[in-house]
């Protein structure tokens, strides 16, 4: 099979593959900074102790796990216009990316506080330091280390979900794959070509993640 | 019935059991004993190849433990070992623990197997509990089932890795019973331990181990009054001055 | 004007059901196949024959690496040019099941590593061999931390099939797809779209954080 295997093709078409590749982490890098924001505030919601704020929060975090992720790409991408609302393509992809890995990112942080003993918030309250101070001396600090890894894992599946992208039309890895299958009628050499470059991206996230791991060997403080 | 040969082994670079010399003939009681790391625990790991050798020989009765062709299951039917942390199987009862191995690797019959686990468990003194499941039970009572459950399988010899250290003290006594009634009925056993008044009650020869050698060897008597090695001297100075 | 589209939407319904039972079949039989397969290689990958676990390490690898369309495409336009020719629905089943199989031996693997070393040592110093070790000693108290990944994954894999609706299968998504060409409304019929997928999911969901013994409501403050 390999002798028809045109490696040629992939060679001239590899400025397109580049192209896509270089899209898909434009639009990755988009999606995790509009993922970190919606997560943040989610999970701030969720935890301020207001059934006003928590609510919503619990609604959209648990039906944004419950539905796929490319039905509520078409919800955008066939909705927003009949709103009156005109994003391009690329755009509407972000959005669904950014509130999808939102809900995401919201209980990894979640998991993340949930994690540090409830002795820590106690000492802190006692030392006579507010929300804010709380937050941002020992809260945060001791929970980053637990959610920077499960983050990192949430980065994976965000490309990998922006291959989704490609059926809304957007040029990005993925697409320049099916073209060179519908363009070309070689579905082989597109698709392996896609598929490895895809491999590249998650090898070289998971090494990151390896090694940032072994820096961070971040434990939270023991003792109730 | 149990013999090391120059018996050298490596944990990567660290030389955990250097030169070892061993011999336990039948229905002898060997104790060892020594400070953390010495290497006592990888020793009797070793005798049923829960850890293997870089060099030297370990026999068993007639089997090569080193050898790689050596029938694995037949050496460990042979015998039997008792664990510091028990190790009962916890989705099992008392009795589904101790019966397991004997219906399955001897095929033995169910109802063959459940008489001979209560009696086991009779021996050990918690034939009462034979239906509760380990969580139920002391430490002390998991580990004399742990007990039966070693001597399930009839085997020749029995190893014992610090088989008290685990338990609350007001326990370590009734599992000691078990092992000394055992050792009176004329059990091969290596026990590794820090009690030493099991060594003087039941032991025929005490091993002391410092950082992976053997460093002496004597009968309980000789080994308490009358050390010969400094390093035993200085070993039992701290563990009898309390 | 909403009005008459929703009204459109409701005599469309029974395509949605339609849509709805493919996916239920589609997500079944793949869960059924990926468990099966997943657990059998999740407990070989636990063992020590290292040739093996370098093989499976490298497969988990792959269907991890890559998006789920990726592979759909592959499976679905690059069997026929091998001579294997499978319909929608075949190629649906088998390539969600590849990729199910993969997720779940993970999860199999993690659970069989995370039972305690002393008891497949104890087992097998009363002379029981690998399997007899695997199977009364160690795979069932690696069960229960087993379940609440397992059911997580279930639902994950339901979602996934929405995507092999690109290959013309016509579930949920595809009939929601092909319904808003008619009726220009995306936010009511994709609305019920997600609907649908919600009240097969979220019982899951809701399951699988019972399983973990989490509560979904506020359960912690700052």
């Amino acid at each position: 099979m390999l002798e028809t295997f045109n490696f040629r093709v992939i060679w001239a078409t590899m400025p397109q593959f580049l192209h896509g590749l270089g899209a898909t982490a434009w639009i990755s890098l988009v999606a995790l900074v509009g993922a970190m924001l919606v997560g943040i505030l989610a999970c701030v919601m969720r935890l301020s102790g207001r059934r006003l704020l928590a609510l919503p929060a619990v609604a959209f975090i648990e039906v944004i796990r419950s539905t796929p992720l490319l039905a509520q790409l078409y919800f955008f991408y066939f909705g927003l216009p009949g709103l009156g609302l005109r994003f391009t393509e690329t755009q509407t992809g972000i959005v669904a990316l950014s509130l999808n890995s939102g809900a995401y990112v919201a209980e990894i942080i979640r998991a993340g506080v949930m994690s540090i003993p409830r002795g820590q918030t106690e000492a802190a309250a006692a030392t006579g330091l507010n929300l804010y101070q709380r937050l941002r001396y020992i809260i945060l600090p001791q929970a980053i280390g637990v959610t920077i890894p499960a983050l990192l894992g949430q980065m994976i599946v965000l490309v990998k979900d922006s291959a989704l992208l490609a059926l809304i039309s957007v040029f990005e890895l993925t697409r320049a794959g099916q073209l060179m299958a519908s363009e070309r009628f070689m579905p082989a050499e597109g698709f392996f070509t896609t598929a490895v470059f895809y491999l590249l991206i998650y090898f070289v996230l998971k090494y990151a993640s390896g090694q940032w791991q072994k820096r961070l060997i971040f434990r939270p403080a023991g003792g109730a | 019935m149990i013999r090391f040969n120059k018996v050298n082994k490596y944990f990567g670079d660290l030389h955990v059991l250097q030169d070892i010399d061993l011999h336990i003939a039948p229905s002898e009681v060997a104790v060892v004993c020594g400070p953390s790391g010495s290497g006592k625990s990888t020793l009797i790991r070793c005798i049923n190849r829960l850890e293997t050798i870089q060099s030297g020989e370990i026999f068993v009765d007639d089997l090569a433990v080193h050898d790689r062709a050596t029938d694995l299951i037949r050496l460990r039917t042979e015998v039997g070992f008792v664990f510091q942390q028990f190790n009962l199987y916890p989705h099992m009862t008392a009795l589904e623990n101790v019966t397991l191995a004997p219906m399955k690797v001897r095929k033995t019959p169910p109802t063959q197997a459940r008489e001979l686990g209560l009696d086991l468990l009779a021996k050990v003194g918690i034939h009462e509990k034979a239906d509760a499941y380990p969580a139920q039970l002391s430490g002390g009572q998991q580990q004399r089932v742990a007990i039966a459950r070693g001597l399930a399988m009839q085997p020749q010899i029995m190893l014992f890795d610090e088989p008290t250290s685990a338990l609350d003290p007001e326990m370590i006594n009734e599992v000691l019973e078990v092992m000394i009634q055992l050792a009176k009925d004329g059990m091969t056993m290596v026990v590794v331990t820090h009690e030493m008044g099991f060594a003087r009650e039941v032991g025929h020869k005490v091993v002391f181990m410092d950082m992976g050698q053997i460093v002496e060897t004597a009968p309980p008597d000789a080994f308490f009054t009358n050390a010969q090695n400094e390093r035993t001297l200085l070993f039992l100075s701290k563990i009898l001055s309390h | 004007m909403w009005g008459y589209y929703f009204q459109n939407l409701l005599d469309s319904l029974p395509f949605f059901f339609k849509g709805l039972w493919v996916t239920v079949q589609v997500a079944g039989l793949s869960l059924a196949i990926g468990t099966v397969c997943g657990f059998v290689l999740g407990i070989a990958r636990a063992g020590r024959v290292r040739a093996l676990n370098f093989v499976l390490a490298g497969y988990v690898d792959l269907i991890r690496g890559t998006p789920f369309l990726v592979q759909i495409f592959i499976v679905f336009f690059i069997l026929p040019e091998w001579g294997i020719q499978l319909e929608a629905f075949s190629s649906a089943v088998l390539s969600l099941s590849i990729y199910g199989t993969a997720y779940i031996c993970e999860i199999v693997c993690g659970a069989v590593q995370g039972v305690p070393n002393g008891q497949r040592e104890a087992a097998a110093a009363s002379g029981l061999n690998w399997i007899q070790q695997m199977r009364y000693v160690v795979v069932p108290q690696a069960l229960r931390p087993i379940l609440p990944p397992l059911v997580g994954q279930y639902v994950l894999l339901i979602k996934d099939t929405a995507v092999v609706s690109v290959i013309g299968l016509t579930d949920v998504t595809r009939v929601g797809w092909l319904t808003v060409q008619r009726i220009p409304n995306g936010i009511l019929v994709f609305g019920l779209v997600g609907l649908l997928y919600f009240s097969i999911c979220y019982p899951l969901v809701w399951f699988s954080n019972r399983l973990e013994g989490r509560l979904t409501v506020e359960d912690n403050s700052l």
